[in-house]
């Protein structure tokens, strides 16, 4: 009697720990969950990624032959990184053409969603409309872009880092 | 805790092994000490299972959770059925018509299971074979059965009539409204994205 007495409780206390030792991991198993971590479309802030990244590639991918400071300040202003070293580039060569072909870009995003947001970090995939008008010959085309876009939280705005056409 | 938990079940062990013989009568005051010891231990440990139990099922229903998770399965049924509705190969169009209809619904299904003999044959006769590639894909939005999904899909078309001539790829922009019916994502709507300068 006495040695069931004094069992008793242990194995209760045993059985009971064990219980409580699987919950707790269930629960850490379910916090450290890789699709809850990511916060894309399920959280108020995708929107604000979205946009953040729409006016940013509308405002760089636009440009005008006679203007040009413009999309100047706005590459300084929203990119950052990778992006702003190829964009750079880019931008160089444009000068050079751009007045002799009196050349005017114009540029829109169409769609766009984010795949990744966690941590002021975002990936995402966007669907970009340009046109080019090159008034020296008339010329004019448009074209259909897709792009994977990754950006970065910085002091309180959203960078763009990468920009990969696909 | 767990050493709490030793410790005790180690007495007892010890208790065993000596007999009876050399046992010293224990003064009741400390054996009611040591047995509610073991009962605070029981509540003790019930507490943490409480908790747990409590803390896991409450994460388990935790909406955004579940969101993310439909999100997820979304985007992988999205893009192969985004894969299939952009493959088609000419020896075999009855199974790609098929396989189209089998991811799909509503008037799209109803299209695409309705797609007549001579519009069969004439997909035969072109001798294409046609390979979707989804390069990228997202979410624009999804509750627990619609969603919306964009996708950067990549065609590679062979031309089997000229078998020596390199295939062709195109790029397209696909938007794509999806619905769940019985438990999976199906394609109600599939429509390229035009350029549209405004």
């Amino acid at each position: 009697m006495t040695t069931v007495r004094r069992i008793l409780p242990l194995a209760l206390a045993t059985i009971l720990l064990a219980v409580g030792m699987v919950a707790w991991w269930t629960w850490f198993d379910l916090r450290g969950d890789d699709a809850s971590a990511n916060a894309a479309v399920i959280d108020a802030k995708t929107a604000e990624v979205q946009s953040s990244v729409s006016q940013a590639l509308g405002r760089i991918l636009t440009y005008d032959y006679q203007d040009p400071a413009t999309t100047e300040a706005a590459a300084d202003a929203v990119l950052a990184g990778k992006a702003r070293t190829e964009y750079d580039t880019l931008f160089a060569s444009l000068q050079q053409r751009a007045p002799g072909q009196q050349l005017t870009l114009t540029a829109q995003v169409q769609a766009i969603g984010v795949k990744e947001l966690r941590d002021g970090r975002a990936t995402l995939l966007v669907f970009l409309d340009q046109s080019s008008r090159r008034a020296a010959d008339q010329e004019s085309s448009v074209s259909a872009a897709q792009l994977a876009v990754t950006a970065q939280k910085k002091g309180g705005t959203w960078k763009i880092t990468g920009l990969t056409p696909l | 805790m767990t050493s709490q938990v030793d410790t005790p079940v180690d007495e007892t062990g010890a208790d065993d092994v000596d007999g009876h013989e050399q046992r010293t009568p224990e003064p009741a005051a400390t054996r009611t000490g040591q047995g509610r010891a073991r009962w605070a231990l029981v509540l003790a440990a019930a507490l943490v299972a409480a908790s747990g139990v409590f803390m896991g099922w409450h994460a388990d229903r935790d909406p955004d959770r579940a969101a993310a998770q439909t999100r997820d399965t979304v985007l992988i049924e999205a893009r192969q059925a985004i894969e299939t509705m952009n493959t088609l190969d000419y020896r075999s169009v009855d199974a790609g018509v098929k396989a189209w209809s089998q991811v799909t619904t509503g008037t799209l299904k109803d299209q695409l299971t309705g797609v007549s003999a001579d519009d069969r044959k004439l997909l035969a006769d072109q001798k294409k074979i046609s390979t979707g590639r989804v390069a990228d894909a997202a979410v624009i939005d999804a509750d627990a059965d619609t969603a919306t999904v964009i996708a950067a899909v990549e065609v590679t078309v062979k031309d089997a009539a000229a078998p020596d001539s390199e295939p062709t790829v195109k790029r397209n922009r696909f938007s794509a409204e999806l619905v769940k019916i019985g438990g999976r994502w199906k394609l109600e709507s599939l429509q390229q994205v035009a350029v549209s300068l405004s």
